[in-house]
Order: C-alpha cells, then structure tokens, then sequence
C-alpha cells in the first residue's frame, strides 16, 4: 500500500469512529419512544385515518386540548384507513402502538383477544373520563365482555345515497318503508328512462349484506361466526350478478377505475348504499345534488339498521392511562370540539356535543334530519361486536363480490371461497 | 501473488525482520478493511442474514405476531399448495414474468442496436432511454400508469381510433395485467445499457469479413452480433427473469392496493404482502417467500445449465 504505519493507525482510529457513530446513530432512533420529559410533561401519540378535512379539524382540536392542559403533549400520526390497519397491526405487534387512535368495530374483538386494548373503565372510574351523555345508547358500540374498550366519538347508520336530479327526473320517489321489489322497480325505470344504472354494486358490501340479514332474522356475524349459510350468499350473489348483466347495476370494469371517485358522483349510476356521513362527500365530487334515502326493507318496515361508531382506544400498556384518559374525555365532551369537528367522523356522541354543533350546510342537515328519521321510526337494532377476523372477512367480501360483478367466478363457488376464507380468518 | 514469490526467500527456522513487518502490516490493513466494511456487515447480518433465519424459522410455524409462534411442520407449505389464491398469483406471476421478460429484452436490444451506430446527440438519446428505469420502480409511476390506462383516459381513446374499445384496462381483468407488462418494458434502460457495452465488444473486422463474403445485415445480426454478445444476453435474460419473479410495487399501486380487480394482478409478492401485513399470517407469508426463493433458484439453475447450449464464449479471451 506504500502507507505509513501512523497513517494506517489514524486510519482505523476513524474507521471505528465511524462505526461507532453510525452505531450511536441507531441508538439515539431508538430513544425516540420516550414520553416523558423532566418538567412533567407528558407526551401521547394519537393516530387515526382519515382525509384531509378530518386531520385538520383534530389538529384545532388538539390545540385546544393542549392549551388547556399545557402539561399534556399530543402528536398526532394519521394515514388512510389501508395504511392506517397495517401500520397499527406491526406497531402493536411490537408493543409499540401509540398510546390513543381511532377504532371501529370491526377491530375491537381483535385486538382485545390480543390485549392491546385498554379497559377505560377504570379511569372512569378514577374521574379522568367521563362516560356520561351519550346518545341513543351508542355507548354500548364499545363495549366487549363488560370492558369499555371504545368511546364512541359519533354514530352513523347505512343509508342509500340517492343522485337527486336522477331520480327527480325518472319520476321516481324513495319512500320509507319501500320494499327491495320496489327499490329494484325504481332502478329499472331509471334505467329505461335516463339509460345509465340504478346501483353502483350494492352486493359487494358487506355492511348492507348485514341490514339484509338482519331483516331476515338473521346477521352476518354471530359472536364467533358467520350468521348465514352458503346457500343465502349464493342467492345474494346470483340476484347481483343478474343484475349487473342486465344493466340495472352499474358495470364493475367502470367502477373500478374512477377509484377512488365513487360511482355514483361519477355519474356511472343513480344510487349507492354506503353509511351517512360519507354522502358529505359525494356533493364535492360530483355535479349532481344528492340526498339520502331509506334502506329497502323485506316486510315494509324493518331495516335492519343500527348506530355504528368511530370510537376512540387506548393501548393497555400506556405510561399514562390517566393523561390517555383526559384527552379521550376531552375529545368525546367538550362543546367546541364538537363544533369544530362536525358530522365528519358521524352525528356527534354525546349530548354536548351534539347540541354545541349546529350544521348550517345542506349536507349536514341531511344527515342530522335523517338520522333523527331513523331514530323516530323505532327501527334501530343493536349493535354486536365483531368476532375477531372480520376485518379480513369483510375484504374478502368486498374482492370476491368484485370476481362474482366481473363474471370471473360463479356466485355458488364465490360464496364457497368466502366460507373458506373465513374459517382462516376466525382461526387466525 | 507475492506471497509465493516471499515464500522461498524466507530461510528456514529463522525469520527476517522484514517479512514479520509486512505481515503485521498486511494483518493492520486486513483489520482496517474489516472496519470499513464493518458496517455494512453489521447491516447484513441485522437486517437480512438474521431475518432471512428467522423467516427459515416461522415458515414452519403459526405466526400471528401476537402470539408466539407455534410449531406447525410443513402445514403452511400444505395449506399453501391447496389454497386456490396461492395457485392464481403463481399463475399471474408465470404469466407477467414469460410475457415481460422476453418483450423488454427485444426492446432493450432493439434500441441497442439502433444507439451504438455513431451519430449526433448519441449521449442525449441514451440517457433519453435510460430515464424511464430511474424513475420507473416510484409510486408515482404507478399513479400515472394508472390514469394513462383508465377509462377514456390517453390509451383508451388511442384505441378508439383504431375502432378497438375496451372501455380502459384497469378496470378489465382479462387486461388489466398486460398494463403492469407495458410498464415494464418502458423501463428497458438498464438492460439496454448492458446490450450497448456488449455490443461494442464486438470486434469490427469481423463484420467487416461477412461484408466481404457478401453477408447482408439480417445475417449479420444473425450470425455476429447475436453469437457475440450471447453472454451478455444471458445475464440480462437471468436478472431480468429474477426482477420479473419480484414485481411487486407497479402492481401494488396500478391495483389501488387490492392487487385485482378480480385478482387479475395478484402477483406472487402482493399476495404474501397480503398474507403477511393485512392478515398477520407470518407463517403462511414467510413459507410463500422461501417457495419464491427455492423456485427462483430453480430457474436461475436451469439458466444456468441452459447456456451450454446458446452462450457463446470465446475461447481465446484474454
């Protein structure tokens, strides 16, 4: 090499500094998980999904948060729902989840097999969380064994999202009470008179499949299983398939690609069942004026419908479930930010919330006004949380409903392979 | 080399002080070389030697990553084998990677050939071709793709004009696929660039023979260029294969995350991602990666042997 020892010496002596910095490097990431800080004061993370409208209402809101407990720090981690799932599911897995984030139902049995989720009871208990004032009993959305593992932060319902002008137009009127007959009727005349679909795909979703069931007597999850045999999802799926060739359902090749516009905003069809606070934004996407609609029912009455909710968790093995608690209790109670959030994540929980948040927007109000139809009507079930996999069940719902829309697989051996699935995923 | 010229200098039973200086000074710079690399094999050692054993391991196993794993035998390769999913992304996978592999490499050559002829702005073109596989493997290509193949989108209505309609491919799974193939052949550039160093090995005078002999440019081509540059044909044809087993990320995002419609393009990686992140199988998953591995393996072997027959290396090389 024709170096010098001393050079060959310093050499190594930087080599290992180098090492050793880039070694110091990983541990200074590593420390980054710490929460807490010699003044006192604590630091959360609060992770939820969600659109931008969503993230900057809860950014206002944790400001508030934060400047009436200025010991409490909140940082905030969001993504979409996808991601959101994902990202959680190796956070938890590695003991490192944040300490409170956005839940729904079809997640609470899962993680709290897995013990991730902390019971809140406790803490309100203690006085750090108050579980008074809710509405319409939505409390019970979070509960799972006699532990509060989620406080609701709105409730919503299923609902048919109707093109307004559509159906003006078609001289058809959605009714309360109608029946699926009746819906079907109205998509044909839409059909024959304005020539574009009545549906975006309504077999596909397996929440609507649930109201269908539930009209039927039956659900679509037990506490531990599916609620239905083959043969019903065959039928279910047979009907759709029909009625996608004959054009009453939009095509699913279409649908597919105005992702993420949805189908009905796209102007591929006249109506799409999904829950009620998502019509909100369908009016921003589309050109047409949009309302809500009551779910078609099998006996001119029941809907099959209940209150679902975005709900608030906490990790069980936070270092500060008391912190954890107040903000919960904050986020869930306090007037403004009921009024600064709005309808976005549901109808407002709680009563103070409620009454704080007066919509002034078209949308807003349809919701609200018919929320209150629903509640009136007396139609409201309950609620059961969903058996652990459901998550994975409901995808699966959702992608082999897609082969059985593309005419890639027949609705018998569809329904077969969703069985299937399931099995793995209860299992899992 | 110098240490069997050292070797018999060196009288018997009793060492020179030069020698044992060389060799301490030979041990100083072997430790200096260690440090430097010492990083990069604390890197592989952590993040790809350890887990690769650790996949080993849980392909064996039930693995929730909440629960401990759980010994299970070859279950997971069972169940894997059965499993109608696992069969189609294997079928997809097959599919995209014997329709994309041959078509990049013909474009590749193709483009080749045409820039290793002397002209203008020569540097400027290649880098032109070159730029589609720096920036191909982004999120945002797949964006792009996805918007240039939609309904009544650019590809679409090119179509039209040629009295074709099939209302947009990403929503059509007989031909949602052959999107994530145009994607692949559009980025040609890194294979192209090993064709072109190939092309220039080719010694002249022996184009310039077959000229005389009055052989025309198909034959040429034929029974020159292709010959001539068969080894470096063959290192494209292994890694461009081995890269097409591993697609993941154009179909992840071209598919909306979901890897279909109607899991068209359930590549073999987007379905061990689903098994693995979105249903929390490790086991499953990690048994799917260490099939992909050993099958990989096997047609890296069957490459292999293959070249026998087709590459062409020249004896008298240097």
């Amino acid at each position: 090499m024709g170096t010098s020892r001393n050079v060959e010496r310093r050499t190594i002596l930087k080599v290992a500094g180098a090492s050793a910095a880039t070694i110091g490097l990983g541990a200074t990431t590593a420390c980054g998980g710490d929460s807490g800080s010699g003044d006192g004061t604590v630091t959360l993370r609060y992770a939820w999904w969600g659109g931008e409208p969503r993230t900057i209402a809860i950014k206002k809101s944790i400001a508030l948060f934060e400047k009436k407990y200025p010991k409490i720090k909140i940082k905030p981690e969001f993504t979409d729902y996808e991601a959101f799932w994902e990202k959680f599911q190796t956070q938890a897995s590695g003991g490192n989840p944040p300490d409170v984030f956005q839940n729904a139902v079809g997640f609470l049995r899962k993680y709290d097999k897995r013990g991730v989720l902390m019971d809140l009871k406790s803490q309100a208990d203690a006085g750090n969380l108050s579980l008074e004032n809710f509405r319409n009993g939505v409390l019970a959305n979070g509960q799972v064994d006699g532990k509060q593992i989620g406080i609701p932060v709105g409730a919503n319902t299923m609902a048919l999202v109707i093109d307004l002008k559509a159906f003006k137009k078609a001289g058809v009127e959605a009714k309360f009470g109608w029946t699926w007959d009746e819906y079907f009727d109205a998509l044909q005349t839409i059909q024959d008179k304005l020539k574009i679909a009545g549906d975006t795909g309504y077999f596909s979703i397996m929440y609507l499949y649930d109201l269908y069931l539930r009209q039927n007597g039956k659900a679509f999850f037990t506490d531990s299983d599916l609620g239905f045999t083959e043969d019903d999802l065959t039928q279910w799926w047979e009907d759709g398939y029909k009625r996608v060739r004959s054009g009453l359902v939009a095509d699913p090749k279409k649908i597919e690609q105005v992702k993420p516009k949805s189908g009905l905003s796209a102007g591929l069809a006249a109506s799409e069942f999904t829950w009620d606070n998502f019509s909100i934004r369908y009016e921003g996407e589309g050109e047409s004026d949009y309302g809500l609609a009551p779910i078609p029912t099998t006996d001119g009455k029941e809907t099959g419908q209940y209150l679902g909710s975005l709900m608030m968790s906490a990790f069980s093995g936070t270092k500060h479930p008391k912190e954890v608690a107040q903000f919960i209790s904050f986020m869930v109670h306090d007037p403004e930010v009921g009024k600064i959030m709005g309808y976005d994540r549901g109808i407002l929980a709680t009563t103070e919330q409620y009454d704080a948040f007066k919509p002034t927007d078209a949308n807003n109000k349809g919701v609200a006004a018919y929320e209150d139809e629903v509640a009136k009507a007396g139609v409201l079930g309950k609620i059961t949380p969903h058996p652990s996999g459901a998550d994975v069940i409901e995808a699966a719902f959702l992608r082999i409903g897609g082969e059985v829309a593309q005419g890639k697989t027949k609705p018998a051996d569809a329904a077969k392979a969703l069985f299937s699935e399931a099995k793995a995923a209860f299992a899992g | 080399m110098t240490l069997v010229k050292e070797a018999p200098v060196r009288p018997a039973g009793k060492r020179s002080a030069a020698p044992a200086a060389g060799r301490r000074g030979r041990r100083r710079e072997n430790l200096a070389g260690y440090l430097f690399m010492s990083p990069w094999i604390a890197g592989f050692l952590l993040l790809t030697a350890g887990p690769m054993i650790a996949s080993l391991y849980y392909a064996f196993t039930s693995y929730n990553l909440f629960t401990p794993p759980q010994w299970v035998g070859l279950d997971n390769f069972t169940t894997m084998f059965q499993d109608p999913r696992w069969q189609k992304s294997v079928e997809v996978t097959l599919k995209y990677v014997v329709v994309a592999t041959p078509l990049k490499l013909l474009l590749a050559l193709g483009v080749a050939l045409l820039l290793a002829q002397k002209r203008r702005g020569q540097g400027l073109y290649r880098a032109a071709f070159y730029m589609p596989s720096l920036i191909g493997a982004s999120v945002s290509v797949g964006f792009v793709w996805r918007a240039l193949f939609s309904d009544d989108a650019v590809v679409d209505r090119t179509q039209k004009i040629f009295g074709v309609d099939v209302g947009g491919w990403i929503g059509n799974p007989d031909y949602v696929l052959y999107s994530l193939v145009a994607l692949s052949i559009w980025q040609f550039g890194a294979p192209m660039v090993i064709f072109l160093a190939g092309l220039k090995q080719v010694p002249q005078e022996l184009y310039e023979a077959a000229e005389v002999d009055g052989a025309g440019p198909l034959r040429r081509f034929w029974n020159i260029t292709l010959p001539m540059i068969s080894p470096v044909l063959f290192f494209n044809v292994l890694l461009e294969s081995i890269h097409a087993f591993q697609v993941f990320g154009s179909a992840y995002v071209v598919s909306d995350t979901r890897c279909g419609p109607a899991d068209a393009t359930l590549v073999y990686t987007c379905y061990l991602y689903q098994k693995g992140f979105k249903e929390a199988q490790m086991g499953f998953a990690s048994a799917m990666a260490w099939t992909l591995v050993i099958a990989v393996a096997l047609v890296t072997a069957v490459l292999f042997w293959s070249q026998k027959k087709w590459v062409h290396y020249e004896e008298a090389a240097k």
